[in-house]
Order: structure tokens, then C-alpha cells, then sequence
């Protein structure tokens, strides 16, 4: 598999992507491909591109517009260190300086060397139970103080922990998957998504005895091991 | 005098709404408080037909609502006993013939003269179940011991908390102690462990019930079943009692079961 080029991420100001060096033409393929994957999920976000020192014209970039546009999300930023590629967006009406990267890039300590692109650590808390029919989604790591029902669903883009009882539907790692888990007191969920890999509650499960648990994706399958400090 | 207003909701459908209704209503008039049942699921009302009271209907809730008739000539009193009345549902109309606003407007004037008004809700989460819950103080919710009925009445705790009104108070029907001491039902504390919300009754199941029900007379008038003693015991709850539950299982644990989700929440 051709290494990963493109990195999507879910921020407080948005979806954040971010492009390494390569090929244009193969980077568009591939950004295409993941967008097609979680499109439900970015749909009707607005997007920053972080592109580092890569030159870009305002032909390239309008592409990359409408491949986002047609995938229902919109381009507002340009995240450059190259002064033509922050000219290029610029004639486009985009925002173009690097002060614009979202605060937290400064707040890491290797903002001087590090392009401005690393995600916020967004987290939604939710502080009571999900019963059937309803839904949580967020493009960051969700944390829920209650249980989680049957019929109940949680989309986040990042992990997800559960201060309670797993019996509904998780998908985490949406948005990146790379550190996404799914963590609760009691891990008996109907489904269980995280990135690309899938478990599904047995037919018939005996009850054993409940632990904490943790599920994370180890050689694209689902594990889950005792939850507990490392 | 402030009446209480309590509906009786489930989600899905058939669980036993309406023979709590009429069974609750019953108990508690025999219990000396003045009560009226509403009839909320309109257009396939059915409260009366339990109540036997089908055949004195002339005006129902849809002629309240719309002024086609006085409150109190919709009002039709059980003779069996002091103290209870019925509002009907209208058969041939749709539940969009009443608001919300008018369930809240109706309820505020019965409030000044009965101490319980008892809505049975119609099955589901559409307008039906919006009227029957928006005036309500309290909410009871009815499942039965089987994984769909209580997915259904979790569902409805969910819009009840949303709407301001919940958790509400559950009940279980039709349990049967022999199936889950095979292990082919659910047993108390699995339900109570999903919905986590107060249990205020368990009732059996109870053939009883059918056949009173096809008589036409609310089993708690009739015999000294365990049902109608269990229908007893929660109106007495909802009169702020605090009567020890039913032992419906012959097992000894039970009632440790049962001490454990009462204490641990
Ligand atoms: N505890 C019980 N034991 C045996 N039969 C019961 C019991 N409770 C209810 N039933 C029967 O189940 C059927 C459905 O009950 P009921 O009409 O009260 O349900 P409901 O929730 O009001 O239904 P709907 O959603 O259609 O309004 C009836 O035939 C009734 O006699
Ligand atoms: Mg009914």
C-alpha cells in the first residue's frame, strides 16, 4: 500500500487535512478515496488544508476545492510556509497565513519546526445515559458518564471512553484511526467500529465475569484486553 | 385541591397499557380517591371496552377538546364503584383532532376535582404519545420482560428526559417465574439493569386478566389474583405507600435480586 500521504482530522475549528510530500495527482486519489470512506461523517464541515512547503498555483488548489465541494464539505484555509502557495490561495478568497493554524499548534513546543497542523484534542462529554435512539456524533474522541443502551449510537472521530455500561453501537477512529480505543466499565456493544475493522456482540454470550475493557485495532482486527493502568 | 395527572406509556404496543389504566384507576377509587381514566389513544379506543363502560358512551374527548359538549357530559361514571369516571376516546376521528395544548388545558380543570387523573397513552412515539405526555406529573412506563418491549421503553425514557418529563417509574407485565427460572425470560434485574429507572410494580402473567378483560371487568374488582393484588400494591405506591414487592418467584433469591438494583440504584 502506497504510504499515507493524507491525514484527516477533526478539530474544534474544523476538519483539519493535512498533505505530505508526493505526487499531486496520487495525493488527490487518495484524499478522494478517504473521503469517500467517512463522507457521511465530514459532510457540511469547512476544511483547512495544511500543505507545508509544498508550491500549489491556484489551479491546484481550485481542484482540491471541488473535490472537497463534492464531497459536501467547503475549503476556507490554507495552511502554507511557501509564500506563492499562500499567494495562490489568496487570489482564491481562502485564508492563507500560517497564523491562522489552529492555537494548539503553538502550544505543542515544536511549533518553530512543526508545520501548523496538529489537531485539538476535541472531546465531547456526555454526562448521563444514551438510551435507544439516541445518537452522539463528533469528528473528536467522545467520553460518556452513563451507559451506553442498546439502540443507542456513538460516531466519533477519534477514541471513546465509557464511564459505564457498553450495550449500544460504537464507531470510533472516524476521522483518524491511527490511536483510535474504545474503552468502557462494561464492553458488551451490539457493533463495534473503530477505523476499517468491525466486531459484532456473540449470538450467545454467557455472562463472565464484567471487567473494564479496552478494544483497540491490532492487525486490522478488533482486540480487547482489561482495562487498566499501563 | 391539586389532582395528580399520571400517564401510563409504553412504546410498543400490546404490553398491557390500557389494563393498567382501567386496573390502576380502579384501585384507586376503591382506595377512596376520586379518579377519571382518559382515554388518549384516539381512534382505537379500547379503555372503555375494558372498563365495560362501552355501551354509555355519548360524548368523548374529542368533543371536550373541540366544545361540542361540557366536560362533565363526557364524564361517564363506573357505577361498581365511588368515585370513577371515564373519558373516552373518539373512534372515529385521528389523534391529530387534539394538541398537546388541549391535553394540558383539559387536565388543569380535572386537577380541580379529582385527586388522580390516569391517561393511557397509545402505543408509539407520535403525536398520540406527545398528548398523553405533556400534562403529565408523573409517568408510568409499562414493558414486558422481553428485549424489543424494553428497547421500545427505553426509547421512551429518552423522550421523556428530553422533554423534561422523565425518567418516570417502570412497570413489568406479565412476568412468568417459570420461564425465567429456565432462563427463557428476562428476569427483573436485566431490565431494571438497561432502563435503570425506579421499579414500581411487577405483574404476572396472569390468565386472569384475559378473561376479566373480556368480561369487561377490570380484574381488580373481581378476585384476589395475584395480579389484582399486585395492581393494588402499586396504586398504593403511587398514594406515596411504601408496600414490600410481591414475591412472584418461588426461589429465595428473589428478593435478594431484588434488595440488590433497589439499593444499588
Ligand atoms: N398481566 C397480564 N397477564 C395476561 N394477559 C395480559 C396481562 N396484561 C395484559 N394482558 C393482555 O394483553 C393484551 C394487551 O393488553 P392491553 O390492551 O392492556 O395493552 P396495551 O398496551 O394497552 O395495547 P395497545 O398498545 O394496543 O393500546 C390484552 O389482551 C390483555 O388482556
Ligand atoms: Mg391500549
Amino acid at each position: 500500500m502506497a504510504p499515507e500521504r493524507v491525514i484527516i482530522k477533526g478539530t474544534s475549528n474544523g476538519i483539519i487535512v493535512t498533505i505530505g510530500a508526493g505526487n499531486w495527482k496520487t495525493i488527490l486519489r487518495q484524499l478522494a478515496q478517504k473521503l469517500e470512506q467517512r463522507s457521511s461523517f465530514f459532510k457540511g464541515g469547512r476544511v483547512a488544508v495544511a500543505v507545508g512547503e509544498r508550491l500549489l498555483n491556484e489551479e491546484e488548489l481550485e481542484a482540491l476545492g471541488v473535490l472537497l465541494a463534492e464531497h459536501h464539505m467547503t475549503l476556507w484555509a490554507v495552511y502554507s510556509n511557501a509564500p506563492d502557495t499562500q499567494a495562490a490561495a489568496k487570489a482564491l478568497g481562502l485564508e492563507a497565513e500560517p497564523a491562522n493554524a489552529p492555537a494548539v499548534a503553538q502550544k505543542t513546543g515544536r511549533a518553530a519546526r512543526t508545520p501548523p497542523t496538529e489537531p485539538t484534542e476535541n472531546v465531547t462529554t456526555i454526562r448521563r445515559t444514551l438510551r435507544s435512539g439516541q445518537t452522539v456524533e463528533s469528528l473528536g474522541n467522545v467520553v460518556v458518564i452513563g451507559d451506553v443502551n442498546p439502540g443507542a449510537v456513538i460516531k466519533a472521530g477519534g477514541y471513546v471512553i465509557i464511564w459505564g455500561n457498553l450495550r449500544g453501537t460504537v464507531y470510533a477512529g472516524a476521522v483518524s484511526p491511527e490511536n483510535a480505543f474504545v474503552a468502557a466499565l462494561e464492553l458488551k456493544p451490539v457493533q463495534l467500529i473503530i477505523g476499517d475493522a468491525i466486531a459484532r456482540a456473540p449470538a450467545d454470550e454467557r455472562r463472565r465475569t464484567i471487567i473494564p475493557e479496552i478494544a483497540f485495532v491490532q492487525d486490522g482486527q478488533i482486540v480487547a484486553e482489561a482495562w487498566r493502568k499501563k | 385541591m391539586a389532582g395528580k395527572v399520571v400517564t401510563i406509556t409504553s412504546g410498543k404496543g400490546g404490553v398491557g397499557k390500557t389494563t393498567t389504566t382501567a386496573n390502576l384507576s380502579a384501585a384507586l377509587a376503591i382506595a377512596g380517591k376520586k379518579v377519571v381514566a382518559i382515554d388518549a389513544d384516539i381512534g382505537l379506543r379500547n379503555l372503555d371496552v375494558v372498563m365495560g363502560l362501552e355501551n354509555r358512551i355519548v360524548y368523548d374527548l374529542v368533543d371536550v377538546v373541540e366544545g361540542t359538549c361540557r366536560l362533565k357530559q363526557a364524564l361517564i361514571r363506573d357505577k361498581r364503584v365511588e368515585g370513577l369516571y371515564l373519558i373516552p376516546a373518539a373512534q372515529t376521528r385521528d389523534k391529530t383532532a387534539v394538541s398537546p395544548e388541549d391535553m394540558i388545558a383539559l387536565c388543569d380543570e380535572l386537577r380541580q376535582e379529582f385527586d388522580f387523573i390516569l391517561i393511557d397513552s397509545p402505543a408509539g412515539i407520535e403525536q398520540g404519545f406527545k398528548n398523553a405526555m405533556s400534562p403529565a406529573d408523573r409517568v408510568l412506563i409499562v414493558t414486558t420482560p422481553e428485549i424489543s418491549a424494553v428497547r421500545d421503553a427505553d426509547r421512551i425514557i429518552g423522550l421523556l428526559e428530553a422533554a423534561g418529563k422523565g425518567p418516570g417509574d417502570l412497570i413489568i407485565n406479565r412476568l412468568r417465574a417459570d420461564m425465567v427460572q429456565r432462563g427463557d425470560m428476562l428476569d427483573i434485574s436485566d431490565v431494571v439493569d438497561v432502563l435503570a429507572i425506579k421499579l414500581i410494580g411487577v405483574i404476572p402473567d396472569d390468565e386472569s386478566i384475559i378473561i376479566s378483560t373480556n368480561k369487561g371487568v377490570p380484574v381488580i374488582f373481581e378476585n384476589n389474583s395475584r395480579a389484582s393484588t399486585a395492581f393494588k400494591n402499586i396504586s398504593r405506591r403511587l398514594n406515596g405507600e411504601d408496600v414490600p414487592f410481591l414475591n412472584l418467584q418461588p426461589e429465595a433469591s428473589f428478593f435478594q435480586k431484588l434488595a440488590r438494583f433497589w439499593n444499588g440504584g
